[in-house]
């Protein structure tokens, strides 16, 4: 985790992620003979230069939560190709992909997913721990020194507040430095307020550790933070590429 | 240290401080518990019964022989460092002055007895614990030889070629004989004399009794030596294969023991059943967490395989001190009734409680571990669902086998466990289909009730699956609980009936035909209970259907080129009587009909068994100088066990009237008509009074300390289950959590939720009291016909029991439960489910 000096280095932006004609579809017929399936995804391709930040935004029922799980391994495509770090997830296997999410992913859920019988210092090791990493402990002193809950590092999840909640989330997604961050409605869970506060929190880490962030959201203050946004509609992006780096333009004047 | 173990432990540490281990563990604490005490307990209670009836025989084992035995089986004893006594009987003639009277020589070497204690009275009349043989040249007899022999302690007897001291008096022998029949009053004299009085002459009908007693395993060990090599003319027994009503209470005691182990162990296995499904559940958005973090399986497998197995341990330590306590607190309770029991505690419960502890935790964590770990990492985006039971049938096939494995350890016995489990499995099925429609048929008639019921109906369905195995899980315990009450309340009435308070305390033999009728007046005089008075005709069986019997003048000439049919090798005591006796069943042919004048006999069916006589069959007999030959038509079954005379042959009328006999009768003497038929008696020399106060009393002794013993359990299995119960309420509780925290959410009132969650629970435990009931019935009617060899009987006051107490009591837990949850607030219970 520590030997990526290339990928820090951003002069030279290179392809972290890239889909080619990825579907999805499953299969809803109540018995296994019929075959009625239902497409989520119809041939979507994207690319994702390192460093980038990506805003999924999009209907409920669209297909950009599929789609996150999909370029973030944790399932797999019905056809198409997804590379991360130009490893072939689609020819992955499950043990593959956990491998390929240790070593280069990090997660933020928008219920958190904090594992409640863990303080929230032990929460935020778990990556590091995973990795092997021998300084896990001190790793997470300082992420959540970061986040700014060091006076809260051995509270169970129970005894903090959502907003405290996702900050520990987002203290563990940073803890093992990893290439690129997948973040599914990270703020869905929280107030506006909260909800901007983690906002800036995501962002100030992300611009650090010079992570690449794939967003998934409903948050349109949160969607124009990104320096990219793709809008789904049934399962495929609407808006052509050009028009999406016009109005990431507006929006970056907007935001700034 | 590998990350797996230090998150394994951390995650195993902190769940344990946290309380959210504490269903788990107590359901495996409560296995290793019960099954620890149940079976350390009861096999303390077992040994102290059997060492306090082993007095009985004097020892712990007998081999009895008609010829001395090699002295090998001596050698081998001591080797074993084994106790041993030898005793030799023979009946003979004892003569004083111009007096003689039959007696029953029992001479003893010494040592005897090992077990249990000879009483001797001296000449200052205390009674002395005999702790060696009489002296050489000294007898001790029945008192009663005094009386006939008109002598007195320190005066001579003569028996056989020599002449013996009386030095006191026999107060109590252990090993008294059952047997109404035996010759004569009890003469003691030592070992060493035998040969002087020159009376042990090829032929003399001898019994040889080596008796041996020791540590179990060493007593084991001589067994596995022993028992191959024991001849026809010799036999190896215990006190528990004596024909007697003490080895069949035992018998039955330990039978009841054993059962309410095995029941124990069943209702631990079930708790962890349900313990280990509600484990599964709980840690799936953990292991999502993780392999969403990038673990691998191997990772999740190592972390949960340690987990699961610290927990195990943890529990099963904590559950062998509790099951340590309980029984000591159990054998502390039982101290003043149970003469010479041991401290807690063997081995062997300990070893029992352990495989308990491992077997349940790891055969019933397979399948929801199995599901655990394969958790798909999906769950984190899409949410968690309870684990699916679809594996239905094979996720059931380690634990079916951990159970089964389970009872044979521990009974080793494969047909009761075969049997146990056989029954059960179609017992679940049944109670599958019953809960099902139940629960279905409780809906529709439910839709017209109140808000709470309707809810509570609809929660039922709904639920349906779950509830099924909810269903079981109460059906069973409830019905163990059931079936011990149940078994225990018939074992200790039928031994109470079997003694009951006028239960005949002294047989009157040797009464002539003359005397018979004052007999009878004295005893319609004082109104004391008696049977009939039998007459007694001594005779032998010569012949079955014109085939004559092997030649067995006595036991001692047995001979295996003997081709004849098996003889009973001794004279019979035969008896004539119109009526059925009382205690006696004809289970083949008629009793004798008052209108038909035939001569006949009616045999008993053990004895018929072992001859191969059928009704119709003709038995020649030899009575006196006299043939007759007769044809068989009954068979009868008799209660060995009444104090009553008991015979094998019983002739109609016409055909015994001529011979001379002599009666028997057995009466109940109470204390204070004692001195009235001592001088009744006074008056006729010749009849003997064969007193079994002593025996009978000591038997009921015996008896108490088994049905308290047996209460004892009741209570232990009671505890069990009950927890059982709780444990599962507490875990079908929690499956309700999210679901009541919505509905407070949405503004349902408590009330409302409290009385459907109550309802939900009082229909349930009323079902499954329902079930229980059934399945007890069933259980019981084949326990009684088969194991305790009891006649069955219904049961159906106990339904209502069933059915009251179950909704009662998973009602009454459910109440409390809910109760607690719902006083938390709304956002808390909310926090609590995510």
């Amino acid at each position: 985790m520590n030997t990526k000096p290339d990928l820090k280095a951003k002069n030279e932006p290179e392809t972290i992620l890239e889909c080619r004609n990825v579907t999805k579809s499953v299969n809803t017929a109540s018995n296994k003979t019929d075959e009625k399936s239902l497409t989520i995804l119809k041939a979507i391709d994207m690319q994702v230069k390192s460093g980038e930040s990506i805003a999924i935004i999009g209907a409920s029922g669209s297909g950009k939560t599929t789609l996150l799980s999909l370029l973030a391994g944790l399932d797999l495509p019905s056809s198409g190709e997804i590379y991360l770090k130009g490893l072939a997830l689609h020819q992955f296997d499950e043990e593959q992909r956990s491998k390929v999410r240790a070593d280069h992913v990090g997660f933020i859920f928008q219920s958190f997913l904090l594992i409640n019988s863990l303080t929230a210092l032990e929460n935020v090791m778990l990556p590091a721990e995973l990795a092997n990493d021998d300084n896990a402990k001190l790793k997470a002193m300082t992420m959540l020194e970061k986040v700014g809950l060091s006076d809260r590092v051995e509270h169970y999840p129970s005894q903090l507040s959502g907003g405290e909640q996702q900050r520990v989330a987002i203290a563990r997604a940073f803890i093992s430095n990893p290439d690129i961050l997948f973040a599914d409605e990270p703020t869905g869970n929280l107030d506006s307020k909260t909800g901007e506060t983690i906002t800036e929190l995501l962002f100030q880490l992300n611009q650090q550790q010079g992570t690449t962030l794939v967003l998934v959201t409903h948050d349109t203050k949160l969607a124009v933070r990104c320096q990219k946004q793709l809008t789904m509609d049934a399962g495929e992006f609407i808006q052509p590429s050009g028009a999406a780096l016009e109005q990431l333009t507006i929006n970056s004047v907007k935001a700034g | 240290m590998p990350v797996w173990i230090k998150q394994s432990l951390r995650l195993f540490r902190h769940e344990l401080k946290r309380g959210e281990l504490t269903i788990i563990c107590f359901a495996i604490i409560l296995a290793v518990a019960s099954v620890f005490s149940l079976s350390g307990f009861s096999a303390q209670i077992k040994s102290a019964l059997i060492n306090e009836s082993s007095s009985f025989i004097a020892s712990d084992r007998v081999l009895q022989s008609s010829r001395p035995v090699d002295t090998e089986f001596l050698n081998k004893a001591v080797q074993l460092q084994l106790d041993n006594a030898q005793v030799m009987l023979f009946s003979s003639m004892v003569f004083a002055g111009d007096e003689m009277q039959l007696a029953s020589v029992k001479a003893i070497s010494n040592g005897y007895p090992l077990r249990g204690e000879l009483l001797i009275n001296d000449r200052n009349s205390s009674a002395i614990n005999a702790m060696h043989a009489p002296p050489v040249g000294s007898a001790w007899v029945h008192s009663s030889l005094l009386d006939k022999l008109a002598i007195k302690l320190g005066d001579s007897i003569e028996l056989g070629a020599t002449t013996f001291t009386v030095a006191g008096t026999i107060n109590k022998e252990p090993d008294a004989s059952f047997s109404v029949f035996t010759q004569g009053p009890r003469v003691f004299i030592n070992l060493n004399d035998v040969e002087k009085t020159q009376i042990v002459q090829p032929g003399s009908r001898l019994t040889y009794r080596y008796l041996f007693a020791g540590s179990e395993q060493a007593i084991d060990e001589y067994e596995q030596w022993v028992k191959p090599q024991v001849n026809e003319t010799q036999r190896w027994y215990d006190i528990k294969s004596q024909q007697t009503p003490l080895a069949n209470a035992l018998n039955r005691a330990e039978k009841y023991l054993s059962l309410a182990s095995m029941l124990g162990i069943i209702l631990a296995a079930v708790a962890v059943s349900v313990a280990s499904r509600r484990y599964g559940q709980r840690h799936q958005p953990m292991v999502a967490v993780f392999k969403a973090m990038g673990a691998n399986k191997s990772h999740i497998r190592k972390l949960y395989m340690l987990h699961w197995s610290s927990l195990s341990v943890f529990s099963i330590v904590i559950g062998l001190f509790l099951g340590f306590v309980l029984q000591s607190i159990g054998l502390m309770m039982m101290a003043g009734y149970l003469p010479q029991t041991s401290s807690a505690s063997s081995l062997y419960p300990m070893l029992v409680a352990v495989s308990t502890g491992v077997i349940c935790a790891f055969a019933f964590a397979i399948a929801p571990m199995k599901s655990l770990i394969a958790t798909p990492v999906l769950t984190v985006i899409h949410g968690f669902s309870k684990l699916d039971s679809k594996k239905g049938i094979i996720a059931n096939i380690p634990p079916f086998i951990a159970v089964f494995a389970l009872l044979l350890i521990f009974s080793r016995d494969w047909m009761l466990s075969l049997a146990l489990m056989a029954g059960g499995g179609v017992i679940i099925g049944i109670l599958l289909l019953f809960g099902h429609l139940l629960v279905n048929a409780g809906r529709s008639a439910g839709s017209q009730a109140g808000q709470g019921f309707h809810l509570a109906m609809a929660n039922l369905k709904r639920r349906g699956k779950q509830n099924n195995v909810q269903l079981v899980s109460f059906t069973i315990a409830i019905m163990l609980l059931l079936l011990m009450l149940v078994v225990r309340n018939d074992l200790i009435d039928e031994w109470q009936s079997q003694l009951p308070d006028n239960t005949p305390n002294q047989f009157l033999v040797n009464v002539n035909k003359s005397q018979v009728t004052e007999v009878e007046q004295f005893l319609s005089i004082n109104q004391m209970q008696a049977s009939d008075l039998y007459p007694i005709v001594r005779g032998r069986l010569t012949a079955i259907n014109d085939e004559k019997l092997a030649k067995k003048a006595s036991k001692e000439e047995t001979d295996n080129s003997d081709q004849g049919r098996e003889s009973i090798g001794r004279e019979l005591n035969m008896t004539w009587h119109s009526e059925l006796p009382k205690g006696n069943v004809v289970v083949s042919g008629h009793w004798f009909g008052a209108e038909d004048g035939l001569a006949q006999v009616s045999i008993e069916s053990q004895i018929a068994e072992r001859l191969n006589v059928k009704v119709g069959d003709e038995l020649s007999f030899q009575i006196g100088s006299e043939l007759i030959q007769l044809p068989v038509t009954s068979i009868r079954e008799v209660d060995w066990q009444s104090m009553q005379p008991n015979f094998y042959m019983i002739f109609s009328d016409n055909v015994l009237a001529d011979f001379p006999a002599t009666y028997i009768t057995s009466i109940h003497v109470p204390m204070d008509k004692k001195r009235a038929i001592q001088q009744f008696l006074a008056q006729y020399p010749t009849i003997s009074v064969i007193d079994v106060e002593a025996m009978i009393s000591q038997l009921r002794s015996v008896i108490g300390q088994v049905s308290l013993a047996i209460e004892f359990i009741l209570v232990l299995v009671v505890i069990a289950g009950s927890l059982v119960l709780v444990a599962q309420v507490q875990a079908s509780m929690e499956e309700r959590e999210r679901e009541l925290a919505i509905l407070r959410t949405l503004g349902a009132s408590g009330r409302l939720l409290k009385s459907a969650t109550v309802l939900e629970f009082v229909i349930l435990g009323a079902i499954a009291g329902f079930l229980a009931s059934v399945a007890m019935e069933i259980a019981v009617y084949v326990l009684q016909s088969k194991v305790f060899e009891m006649t069955p009987s219904l049961h159906l006051n106990y339904w209502l029991l069933g059915v009251v107490l179950g909704g009662a009591f998973v009602g009454g837990v459910g109440l409390l439960a809910c109760w607690r949850l719902l006083n938390l607030s709304s956002l808390t219970l909310i926090r609590r489910t995510l």
